[in-house]
């Protein structure tokens, strides 16, 4: 396989200049090697290595883009690796921790247990897509209030656990926070505080 | 001492890069990409302690995208940081437990690099292992360490540890009663989110490294001599950490592979573990068996306590292994022998108050046990054997132990709530407990510059990293209240070896009482200059004025003043600068805590709910409360799962970590943990920066043994050893 299609380089770069253009478009990222008509979204190749690669259509954050995408990459990887939202931690890589925690269609779901090739047609949320402008999201709002990140490093994940549970219960009992967060591990032990944060978001104060 | 009125000293103060925390904009080492950037993983030992015959990594070298591959042939770099005892190498031969680094491979991306880890061929000549500490002192036990099981270490490291006052034989016969029992504690992760990672790049011979570490001023010196360069030729730069509470100190050997591999193929490198590496190949807290002589008189003052104890500190020795939780107590004989031991597993060493909760665990709940059994009210135990003088003869710099015995047990309502072990009813037992705790307040070396802005603005530039108790924020209120400037004035640049002054690193309790008098003394610094380019504007003596709330006055006339950006607007920008090392003059400083666990105890499934927790503090002036009741609750959930269910389990015969997960290393999740109450007793200590002492690792030091008191006033049935599992408490109900 040839070198400079895996590099990244040259698709990041693309996709940076993209980013230039208005808050809403369709980035086209492509190195242009496979025919997207005839792309299959759900590969049935066997790779073997999973070194294949097809082209999906998915929105994050409201902006749509194509892109080719390697069919072992994770959702977290191509979320961190390919288009930089680095804000989507990666704790463990095996859905324990929680740290990549997205929304998909209104759920919240272990970004690094996804392949980025079952997100075609996707609408993905991360936590830089809930800043609006200038303005943070109430849960966001509400983190910074209760002391929500110690060392930070799950607070994505929590927020985005938060987010989604205040979207299908905007008045959760502090048992359904406790329990909408139970995926997203804190080493730090700032549960008191998430919680807090996550209850303080859906306006109610402890 | 009189409380002073301080302007943001002691508020609740949200962090100052709280924004960034959580719109994910915080840049952690593991983000960093670089142009061309190649990423790497590692190659771990399957073997407890094996020569390493031969590496054949040809067939990984010809995975198109691999780039390098590093192992102990072709990249013998030592891992200073990690060798107290003997040298140890970022690849060592032979391994010595399962999960030693073998090589690593870098490649243009990281499933190539994981992909030709499983090409690279390793003979191995397996050796005898051992992973008991006991059978590891044994006469023809394997040997692990060139110098034996024992590690005998230098300096402070010298082992057996050995610490002795008074006259031991003394003090047990003037005993009424003599008591003796082990207790035992187990190897726990340090579990932190952020997985280890590290950026290195090279620039015309001068190495830029992206840490994950929670010093970068000594990860720079550790770096620079275990490579051989010059200190000026390396740079470490960390901005954020995702956690290591005691597991990322200094420079790690991931720094160092990702440093040599950049160096051999010429690209900037991006060392990641996966979250197994970290389990099984990184340390965790040492494990202890722990065995106990206690003197008491029949009123239960203790006369002599002996200590004998082996703690496990696996194949590589990188911290004291040492026991300390008898230092809240008052003995006025004592012995204690510790003896760090090397075995073929994962390296036992700094976690959150490393020589702390594993050691209070034993030594309070026998301290409890022994109440028990002479009829004594564990709290009237604890308050009369709490510590007066350190090691029985130096006073402290400032002790409200007693403060926090008396406030804590009166919010959680032991008076009323406390019952005799086992008096409760079934079928879900109601206990309650308590332990003390604390940890050193030390002084030290520290440094730090503010730049007064013609603007009015103040920039504090210190060294300190953050790994999440909030030291950026903390030290910028320090400014800010030194100053005499609102909060909102002050910008902060932490963390990059290029920019910021030395920091000795977040570990220890040591970034307030290291870093915070330079921050205050930058500040005086500062205002002396300011006072003298504004004293000739408001025609006045420097002596005459001060800053408060970002004005200049003159004191004898406060309306006569100055805001400080028109003050300082024709002088370009100021700078202020300090380099403190204070001492406590032969004072002992210790910040301490007295914890109350209330538990309901199933008694047909033995699982334990923690129904409510008080943790009673004594950190002196608390600079950002928000911040500091973070630290307390996270230093408590941390020891209840010390406490209930972590331990990293060692397969006997395969020396294979079994659980080396999140899910099977079983970490409290939200579902566990209670509301942690905190109460601070706040009296300035004389010593402390604003009269703070420090709060980062005494709350993990009582929890253990707290939760472990209240789970034996629940059933009578006292566990000695670590985690008190539900099958644990289930068998101890049937004997």
């Amino acid at each position: 396989m040839d070198e400079e299609v895996k590099g990244k380089g040259v698709s990041r770069r693309d996709f940076l200049k993209g980013l230039g253009g208005g808050a809403i478009g369709t980035a086209v990222v492509s190195t242009g090697l496979l025919d997207p008509g005839k792309a299959e979204a759900y590969p049935t190749e066997a790779t073997g290595t999973g070194r294949g690669k097809s082209v999906i259509n998915l929105k994050v954050n409201g902006r749509g883009y194509r892109l080719e995408v390697e069919h072992r990459t994770t959702l977290a990887e191509l979320l961190r690796d390919q288009l930089g939202f680095t804000g989507t931690k990666i704790g463990c890589n095996r859905g324990e921790c929680g740290a990549c925690t997205v929304i998909v269609a209104g759920r919240n779901i272990y970004s690094c247990s996804q392949l980025a090739v079952w997100m075609d047609g996707k609408e993905i949320l991360t936590i830089e897509g809930l800043v609006q402008g200038e303005k943070l999201d109430p849960v966001q709002e509400a983190f910074i209030e209760h002391d929500g990140p110690q060392c930070g490093f799950c607070t994505s994940g929590q927020i985005m656990s938060g987010k989604a549970l205040l979207l299908r219960q905007p008045n959760p009992t502090e048992a359904q926070v406790r329990r909408a967060l139970s995926g997203n591990l804190c080493r730090c032990g700032n549960y008191n505080r998430e919680v807090a944060a996550v209850l303080a978001a859906a306006g109610k104060a402890r | 001492m009189a409380q002073k009125e301080f302007s943001v000293v002691g508020k609740r103060i949200t962090r100052i890069d709280a924004y960034e925390r959580v719109t994910g904009q915080a840049q952690y080492a593991g983000d960093i990409q670089l142009a061309g950037m190649l990423y790497a993983r590692l190659l771990r030992s399957p073997h407890p302690h094996a020569r390493v015959v031969s590496i054949d990594t040809s067939r990984a070298e010809k995975l198109p995208g691999v780039k390098a591959v590093i192992h102990h042939q072709n990249a013998q770099v030592p891992w200073a940081s990690g060798g107290h005892t003997h040298r140890r190498y970022i690849f060592n031969n032979p391994v010595r437990f399962v999960g030693d680094a073998v090589a690593a491979v870098a490649a243009s991306d990281r499933h190539i690099a994981e992909e030709a880890l499983g090409l690279i061929e390793v003979k191995y000549e397996k050796l005898p292992h051992v992973l008991d500490p006991n059978e590891a002192l044994k006469p023809g036990a394997p040997k692990i360490s060139t110098d034996g099981n024992l590690s005998v270490g230098k300096g402070n490291f010298s082992a057996p540890i050995a610490e002795q006052w008074g006259d031991l034989e003394k003090g047990f016969k003037e005993a009424d009663r003599i008591f003796e029992d082990t207790y035992i504690s187990k190897h726990v992760n340090n579990a932190q989110l952020e997985p280890r990672a590290s950026v290195a790049k090279w620039e015309g011979g001068k190495l830029t490294v992206w840490a994950s570490t929670q010093g970068v001023s000594n990860a720079r010196t550790d770096i620079a001599k275990d490579l051989g360069l010059p200190l000026s030729k390396v740079r470490v730069i960390c901005k954020y950490m995702g956690g290591g509470f005691g597991n990322k100190n200094q420079a790690q050997d991931y720094d160092l592979m990702a440093a040599v591999l950049a160096k051999v193929t010429g690209q900037p490198v991006k060392v990641e573990f996966t979250r197994e590496d970290d389990f099984i190949g990184m340390h965790g807290r040492w494990a202890s068996e722990q065995h106990y002589k206690i003197g008491v008189k029949k009123d239960g003052t203790i006369t002599a306590v002996e200590l004998d104890a082996v703690t496990n500190v696996g194949a590589y020795r990188k911290q004291s292994g040492n026991l300390n939780g008898t230092d809240f107590y008052q003995i006025p004989n004592f012995k204690k022998v510790v003896k760090p031991v090397h075995t073929n597993t994962v390296v036992g060493a700094n976690y959150r108050a490393p020589a702390y909760p594993q050691s209070v665990f034993g030594f309070a709940s026998f301290l409890d046990q022994i109440a028990h059994e002479m009829g004594i009210n564990p709290l009237e135990m604890f308050l009369k054997n709490r510590v007066r003088l350190y090691a029985n003869k130096t006073p402290f710099t400032s002790n409200f132990l007693e403060e926090c015995v008396v406030e804590g047990a009166k919010k959680v309502g032991w008076k009323e709530k406390w019952h005799k072990a086992g008096a409760s009813a079934g079928p879900k037992k109601h206990g309650i407990g308590m332990a003390l705790g604390g940890y050193p307040f030390r002084p030290g070396l520290g440094a730090a510059a503010i730049r007064v802005n013609p603007d009015g603005t103040a920039h504090v530039l210190v060294g300190v990293t953050d790994i999440g108790t909030g030291a950026k924020t903390t030290m910028a209120i320090i400014a800010a209240e030194a100053l005499g400037i609102p909060l909102n004035q002050i910008q902060l640049t932490n963390g990059d070896t290029d920019v910021t002054p030395y920091s000795v690193g977040e570990s220890g309790s040591r970034t307030t009482p290291f870093t915070g008098p330079a921050v205050i003394a930058a500040a005086e610094d500062v205002r002396k200059q300011i006072f003298s380019v504004a004293a000739p504007q408001l025609k006045s003596k420097p002596e005459d004025l001060d800053l408060r709330d970002g004005k200049v006055f003159v004191k004898s006339n406060p309306s006569q003043s100055l805001p400080l950006g028109r003050a300082v607007a024709r002088s370009g920008e100021l700078i202020g600068r300090a380099t403190t090392n204070p001492t406590f003059k032969g004072l002992a400083g210790k910040s301490f805590a007295a914890h109350f666990a209330e538990v309901e105890v199933d008694s047909w499934t033995g699982h334990v709910k923690i129904t409510r927790y008080v943790a009673a503090h004594d950190s002196g002036t608390i600079i950002n409360r928000l911040a500091a009741e973070s630290q307390i609750k996270g230093g408590v959930v941390q020891g209840i799962g010390m406490a209930l269910t972590e331990e990293l389990l060692i397969d006997k015969f395969t020396a294979v970590p079994l659980n080396p997960s999140y899910r099977d290393a079983k970490v409290p999740t939200h579902l566990e943990v209670p509301e942690i109450e905190v109460v601070f007793i706040e009296h300035p200590d004389p010593y402390g920066p604003f009269g703070g002492k420090v709060v980062g690792e005494p709350p993990i030091t009582p929890a253990v043994a707290t939760v472990a008191n209240a789970i034996f006033n629940a059933t009578g049935k006292r566990i000695k050893e670590l985690p008190i599992t539900p099958d644990k408490i289930l068998r101890a109900a049937q004997v």
